[in-house]
């Protein structure tokens, strides 16, 4: 029976098309799977489901009728619940607090009913294997795969219809996924309908009775159990193919002539529990890609090898010297860059100035006597930039913010364009960022890479790294599982089949 | 419960825990331990002058002054917020309260006002807070200068003195079993919000509020009510105290209240609640108002000079925020 029917939903973000034209109907009693890269949509069909969104063109119908779903509070009260990736929890109080904050059971004269909470939770917790006295111990003295259990507890306890999961495995060891799935097919039997969101497709074999695969916010397919199969699913992924961007030539063939000695070489490089022995080599003159889907791992290397925090194990060398940079400044010094994922939190400084976030990092160069910056050098070397990149910009002293994200990017991209820099590090460098300007970038990141410098570009978005890499690492669950030394578009297929991890061999369980 | 829809077998019998909420007397505990101690200590210090009737009256009155208020403040605090504004809200509650004097109003008339004088005065903050969306600090640290502008506008460099014996009765002089009114208001104010605090939903909305304020909100908790409600009380219970202040010393000037916010939150922090939100008590804020006013009692004592009273209650406030910071980084391993 449909519960829940999502029909020709719309919902855009400032001129981008999160969701085009999708329809999904729920229906009680199954497992409803949504497959998709990061990106094609899949968290914010999940935000409207949940009423944090509303869509901006579509209908949402529960139980035949048409619905408003105006805030979450709203959602949960129609018997939604969600169980997102990094559980919405209350630290100090305690589970059971926790369980029946929202909705706590009272006495005669409105005191909180904590033995009536007990009773009534206890049931639950036995069927979840959840020991009772959690009940009593603060929230965040729970492992997170624990605090997922006490949320679904607490959706069991509302008596929740729909049931939510977000990429819900991520956080979890290979038994603890186990005895999630074995409740999955529980809330199954028990009559729930279950939304399960994940890209591990082969999880999606485990538990999914049927499955919507999106692509770029655009429904490309629906499949029942009889077809679920990860060929087809995966093709069906692959659906932009490599269209959107046709690669250019690239300006220095092949970086890594065998004589050259390597300008950057990782070894050993282990941090258990984010990545384990990562390998790879870089030379001057190529854009090195790095492939995976969130979590995989990539950003911590890279966080690692510009000095956030140390590995456990391992050694990297850059121009021949020993590189275990103390902290960022120490790895600039080396001669490394890193433009972070998230360019709000961490690449820009958001009230300063075009120039002054141009500037920041070559500033000790432009400083003169009794510690002055020079303004001179300041308007020559950002005039200089601004030429090279082909910004387009009102007033230099315009707050960064007046720009566009793919402008904001150019402008961090520029300040790394600094003539002692070696490596680059660039961190899914066009998320959010529209076609046109993307192909700007990727050309400004071949340009980079042509006068020498090794760039490596971390990305979820194949094509993206397909159309700008000349060599290509793929990560999944912290550890390489592919390398390619030419990149060609007919790769596409394994690259992803590796990045999703269904060539993983056997008994390899990896945090 | 419809347990055989959903599948499970028979209900199993639930094991119901011995205690079901542990009493946590651990910080409380330790806190009440240095009270008995620095009882202890000023009373050999001070060769029994502490024990003297008209020393022990001044003390359980002055921790009165600060407890009361202080347990506003803790659910404050403990929702994420915190209000400087409160010794200014002092100031203006006690001279909205002499100017009635002054016009010979009675007892019971000029109470009532005063009261709600001060419960508006936090009611402002709380609407500037939720619907204005300005931080706490920003929102109290404008209305503690607007307060205590109109205390100067109102008095100038005038005093008023004319404050009716009865509230000097009933505070300080008029006593059960030797324990001034003051003192046992407090504490069955301590009484009530602890229950409040832990056994009513309203109560735990407060800490919610303050763990994840976020979370809070997609629960459908009313937020804003909450918040609205604790800033609302806090108001009314500084009012409360400006009337208990002048009730010790029936004076008022311009610079009344002044810094009284400091003691209040330096009793809270003390008394273990965490200034990030999320965790602390009424009954450790009591004893650390308790704390506060013994060392300043000890300091008058031992006749040492009464700028080492500010030395002492910083080092304290600092070693307790230290002390919970450990805590916290010994959680998140």
């Amino acid at each position: 029976m449909a519960l829940l029917e999502l029909r020709g939903i719309h919902k855009s973000f400032g001129g981008i098309q999160a969701l085009r034209d999708v329809s999904v109907t729920i229906e009680l009693g199954r497992v409803h799977a949504i497959v998709g890269e990061n990106g094609a949509g899949k968290s914010t069909l999940i935000k409207l489901m949940m009423g944090v969104l509303t869509p901006d063109a579509g209908e949402i119908r529960l139980d035949g009728q048409p619905v408003v779903l105006q805030n979450p509070a709203h959602a949960k009260a129609l018997g939604f619940a969600a169980v997102y990736q990094e559980p919405l929890i209350y630290p100090h109080l305690t589970v059971l607090e926790n369980i029946f904050i929202a909705r706590p059971m009272r006495k005669r004269w409105g005191g909180l009913d904590r033995n009536a909470m007990v009773e009534r939770i206890g049931p639950i917790f036995e069927r979840l294997d959840l020991s009772l006295d959690l009940l009593f111990k603060p929230m965040r003295e729970l492992r997170l795969g624990y605090q997922q259990m006490v949320l679904i507890a607490q959706a069991l306890v509302y008596d929740s219809r729909l049931i939510l999961f977000d990429e819900p495995t991520s956080i979890l060891s290979g038994t603890e996924t186990d005895h999630l799935f074995e409740i999955i097919r529980y809330l199954r039997r028990a009559g729930k309908a279950v939304v399960y969101i994940s890209h591990r497709l082969e999880e999606l074999l485990a538990v999914a009775d049927e499955a919507t695969v999106l692509t770029d916010g655009r429904m490309v397919g629906h499949v029942d159990r009889e077809g679920l199969n990860p060929d087809d699913l995966l093709t069906m992924m692959m659906g932009k193919a490599m269209r959107e961007y046709r690669k250019a030539p690239l300006t220095v063939e092949a970086g890594h002539s065998g004589d050259r000695p390597p300008l950057l070489s990782v070894t050993g490089w282990s941090k258990p529990g984010m990545f384990e022995d990562v390998n790879f080599q870089l030379w001057p003159g190529e854009v090195l890609g790095f492939y995976g889907q969130v979590g995989a791992g990539r950003s911590e290397v890279a966080q690692s090898l510009f000095g956030y925090f140390k590995p456990d194990r391992g050694e990297a060398t850059l121009n021949g010297k020993r590189l275990m940079p103390k902290n960022p400044a120490a790895a600039i010094r080396a001669g490394l860059g890193y433009v972070p994922e998230d360019r709000k939190l961490q690449g820009i400084f958001g009230s300063q100035s075009i120039t002054n976030n141009m500037i920041s990092v070559v500033l000790p160069k432009l400083v003169g006597r009794l510690a002055r910056v020079r303004p001179l050098a300041v308007t020559e070397m950002v005039e200089r930039y601004t030429k090279a990149l082909n910004i387009k910009i009102g007033a230099l002293s315009d707050t960064i913010l007046s720009l566009s994200g793919g402008g904001q990017q150019k402008v961090v991209l520029s300040r790394w364009m600094a003539e002692d820099l070696k490596v680059l590090i660039l961190d899914e460098p066009t998320r959010g960022i529209d076609v046109p300007t993307k192909r700007d970038l990727h050309e400004l990141i071949r340009e980079l890479a042509a006068r020498g410098l090794g760039v490596i570009v971390i990305s979820s978005d194949l094509p993206e790294v397909m159309a700008v890499s000349s060599r290509l690492i793929v990560m999944n669950r912290g550890r390489v599982v592919a390398s390619y030394d030419a990149v060609r578009d007919s790769l596409a297929e394994d690259v992803l089949r590796a990045a999703i991890g269904l060539d993983r061999r056997q008994g390899e369980d990896v945090l | 419960m419809k347990d055989m829809a959903l599948g499970w077998r028979t209900p199993p019998p639930v094991s119901k825990p011995a205690a079901v909420r542990r009493v946590g007397l651990g910080y409380e505990g330790i806190l009440l331990g240095i009270v008995i101690l620095l009882v202890g200590a000023i009373s050999l210090g001070s060769q029994g002058n502490f024990w003297n009737p008209s020393n022990i009256t001044s003390v359980l009155v002055n921790t009165a002054i600060t407890a009361v208020p202080a347990a506003g403040m803790t659910l404050v605090i403990v929702t994420g917020g915190i209000d400087v504004s409160i010794g200014s809200v002092v100031g203006f509650t006690a001279t909205v309260a002499g100017l009635a004097f002054e016009n010979h109003w009675a007892l019971a008339e000029a109470v009532p006002v005063v009261l709600v004088t001060g419960a508006l005065a936090g009611l402002l903050n709380a609407l500037a807070i939720t619907r204005g969306k300005v931080p706490p600090i920003i929102t109290t640290l404008g209305t503690m200068s607007i307060w205590r502008a109109v205390v100067y506008a109102l008095l100038g460099g005038n005093w008023i003195t004319q404050v009716p014996i009865g509230l000097t009765n009933l505070f300080v002089l008029d006593k059960v079993f030797g324990i001034p009114w003051s003192f046992i208001l407090a504490m069955g104010l301590v009484l009530l919000l602890t229950y409040v605090t832990r056994s009513r939903p309203f109560g735990r909305f407060v800490y919610a509020i303050g763990n994840n304020e976020e979370a809070a909100e997609v629960s459908g908790l009313p937020v804003n009510f909450v918040k609205l409600l604790v800033y609302t009380l806090l108001g009314l219970l500084t009012a409360v105290s400006a009337l208990m202040m002048l009730g010790q010393s029936p004076l008022i000037q311009a610079t009344t209240g002044t810094g009284f916010e400091l003691t209040v939150i330096a009793a809270v922090v003390l008394g273990g609640t965490s200034i990030l939100g999320g965790r602390g008590s009424i009954v450790g804020s009591f004893l650390g108002s308790m704390l506060v006013q013994l060392t300043s009692d000890g300091v008058i004592l031992f006749h040492i000079q009464p700028f080492w009273e500010g030395v002492v209650s910083g080092l304290m406030i600092l070693i307790a925020v230290f002390i919970s910071l450990l805590n916290r980084r010994e959680e998140s391993r």
